[in-house]
């Protein structure tokens, strides 16, 4: 079956007249390709156009669903809050910082973004986009309990697309940890394309840790743009098994000398469910580092994706980018497709990249079963062991045991 | 505890144990002596279960038929294997492989499993009883670790487990004297009138330090002589060629 689209700007509120053309030119532009199927090279892998003709109707952009639903914090993990409903903000909560170190207020959909138009995605975000957040931290202020932001969603979102652009700036010297956290078992097929764009002014530090809590029929798209001035650091730690579908697209442009970024990815995956990692770190100023770790564990007939590419600018030198991913393949109909490239200009430069896959090691399995651990547990012991070395850098308590207590449900199966 | 009747393990088509007949009472120690390749390890992977061998003639555990219980069963009634070559399995924190696998055993006897904090506890005293430094227990599962530690790692496994019957395959192989005394030591302070221990070893010296009520020789998949302590330094002087 092939879905129609039904997409309408003109329910979008507030929108000026001048704003309504452009969105429609945008519109107009992803009509003449459509969603991307395979044949685009970066979607070779994820054929978005033909999963979502498989089980989408017909599409049609959300506008203004009612949030019904009880809002619940997590319990036993001090943070700070932000509640956004299909992506617009609710409520905030600041109540362990300062007062005014920290502006969030709704995206201002005028801002422009200097982003692929390439991509048919992020020209039926531009159309389409409404909510989103706007997240700035002064100058040297250093959070001192992570953000959370709880992704709630509307009961009835069959069939609907939600597009959100967000912003996330923090100042020189500013530290912040931000949960991206996705609630709710979402039953409705539904399509979510976000647009992050990420800015790191000198010495900044930010861990962005993307986190799914439930199964959920979501099929998700976001795309992280980051950019980093001197000394800045960014952490991306993705831990969103569960999800029906998900790409998650990071780039990110290491700008000054000393910025450096990690990616690390752990993911459990079951049943049908398909997520890709796709990452571009562009080293464009001498002696960055970048280092990306990313691990599957594929069940059933899942399928995961990840295509990494390094882009070493001539000036770059003395950088340092590091690669690998390692999946573990439990099932003969999962698949694990991995693309690393590099592309390197420079000419002193510290380059690696590798790529493993295996199933589990049956001896292994054996030892801890003469333990007493019945096959499945020690299965379960032994992905979570794969997995978990992802979190080895983790150096903050609370945070580590919350990051392991979520991954350990994942591999239980949500 | 143990009778073993008539046991023969085939494995990829090759016959290893040829009819081997062994019966172990609550409070005894066994040990198995023979040269390389009579059997000696297959008897110990044959009784904790490993996947791969044929298995004719009978082996009762406790009333039941070994044979009908799946790996884990095994332990749980009461079977530990102290293996010759412990696994290194990267990943798995010592600490949680211990509590996962000491509240598997605790679940399946019907005892309510312990909390973090009731288990560091125990698995504190035990190491200390075994000269375990606490630094190895959060590390991951035997990586790294020296011979001598796997071994004591074993040993502290089987304390914390508290089985019935244990099987020590080739356990002095790899350690130093004062490895071995330790391990020794956590064996003899083990030992009781209600558990039982079958040894498995090229050489007398772990049994200068644990002292076996039987002695067996195994030859080509069959035990050919038993005896008592003796047997063993006999067989230390003039070697297994000359039993025939």
């Amino acid at each position: 079956m092939k879905q129609s689209y039904d997409f309408n700007i003109k329910q979008i509120k507030n929108l000026s007249q001048e704003e309504i053309t452009s969105r429609q030119k945008n519109l107009d532009l992803f009509y003449e390709s459509g969603f991307p199927s395979k044949q685009v090279e970066d979607w070779k892998f994820t054929d978005l156009n033909l999963i979502l003709n498989k089980n989408f109707e017909s599409i049609s952009n959300e506008v203004n669903l009612e949030s019904n639903k009880e809002l619940k914090t997590i319990e036993n993990f001090e943070h700070n809050h932000i509640f956004l409903n299909n992506g617009k903000i609710i409520s905030t909560s600041f109540s362990y910082e300062e007062k005014n170190k920290i502006l969030i207020k709704d995206f201002d959909q005028k801002e422009t973004t200097n982003l692929d138009l390439g991509n048919t995605l992020t020209l039926l975000n531009n159309a389409l986009s409404s909510g989103g957040f706007s997240l700035e931290i002064t100058k040297n202020y250093k959070l001192k309990k992570p953000l959370v932001i709880y992704n709630y969603f509307s009961k009835d979102l069959k069939n609907k697309i939600i597009n959100n652009k967000n912003s996330i700036k923090l100042n020189e010297g500013s530290e912040l940890i931000l949960i991206d956290y996705n609630e709710g078992h979402v039953q409705s097929n539904f399509i979510k394309n976000t647009i992050d764009t990420v800015s790191l002014d000198e010495n900044a530090v930010l861990k962005n840790i993307l986190i799914q809590e439930s199964k959920s029929n979501g099929h998700f798209y976001k795309y992280i743009k980051g950019s980093l001035e001197g000394g800045s650091n960014y952490e991306n730690y993705i831990l969103s098994s569960g999800l029906k579908l998900n790409k998650i697209e990071i780039e990110i442009n290491l700008n000054k000398d000393n910025s450096s970024c990690s990616i690390y990815s752990a993911l459990n995956l079951l049943e049908d469910q398909h997520q890709e990692i796709k990452t571009r770190i562009n080293h464009n100023s001498p002696n960055c580092k970048s280092y990306q770790k990313i691990k599957n564990v594929l069940n059933d007939n899942s399928k995961g994706v990840y295509q990494g590419k390094i882009f070493v600018e001539k000036i770059a030198q003395k950088t340092d980018a590091y690669q690998l991913s390692k999946a573990l393949i439990l099932n003969d109909n999962a698949e694990f497709d991995a693309k690393p490239e590099l592309e390197i200009y420079a000419d002193d430069v510290k380059c690696s990249h590798g790529s493993t896959s295996g199933s589990i090691d049956s001896d292994a399995v054996h030892y801890l079963m003469t333990r007493g651990i019945p096959k499945k547990e020690a299965v379960k012991l032994l992905i979570n062991g794969f997995l978990d070395e992802v979190l080895e850098n983790i150096t903050i308590t609370e945070l580590k045991f919350f990051l392991q207590e979520i991954l350990e449900r994942q591999i239980n199966g949500l | 505890m143990l009778k073993i009747k008539n046991l023969k393990a085939t494995i990829n088509e090759k016959i290893i144990l040829k009819g081997l007949d062994l019966n172990i009472k609550p409070g005894e120690v066994h040990a198995i002596m023979g040269p390389n390749g009579s059997g000696k390890s297959t008897l110990a992977n044959v009784l904790s279960g490993k996947s791969g061998y044929e298995i004719e003639g009978e082996i009762n555990f406790e009333g039941m038929n070994l044979n009908d219980l799946k790996i884990e069963e095994r332990a749980q009634k009461g079977i530990f294997l102290a293996f010759q070559y412990p696994l290194e399995i990267p990943g798995v924190n010592t600490n949680n492989f211990l509590k996962t696998s000491l509240n598997s055993v605790r679940k399946a006897r019907g005892e309510k499993a312990l909390d973090t904090l009731t288990f560091l506890k125990l698995i504190k005293e035990k190491a200390k009883e075994l000269n375990i430094d606490e630094k190895f227990l959060s590390r991951q599962l035997n990586v790294g670790f020296s011979g001598g530690e796997k071994k004591k790692n074993e040993i502290l496994q089987m304390k914390l487990l508290e089985p019935k019957l244990s099987i020590l395959d080739e356990t002095d192989s790899g350690l130093d004297i004062d490895a071995l005394r330790i391990v020794a030591d956590g064996v003899n302070s083990y030992k009781n009138k209600e558990n039982a221990f079958l040894i498995i070893t090229h050489y007398q010296r772990l049994l200068d330090y644990i002292k076996p009520d039987y002695i067996h020789v195994l030859s080509a998949g069959k035990i050919i002589k038993t005896g008592n302590a003796d047997l063993g330094e006999q067989l230390e002087k003039t070697g297994y060629a000359n039993l025939g």
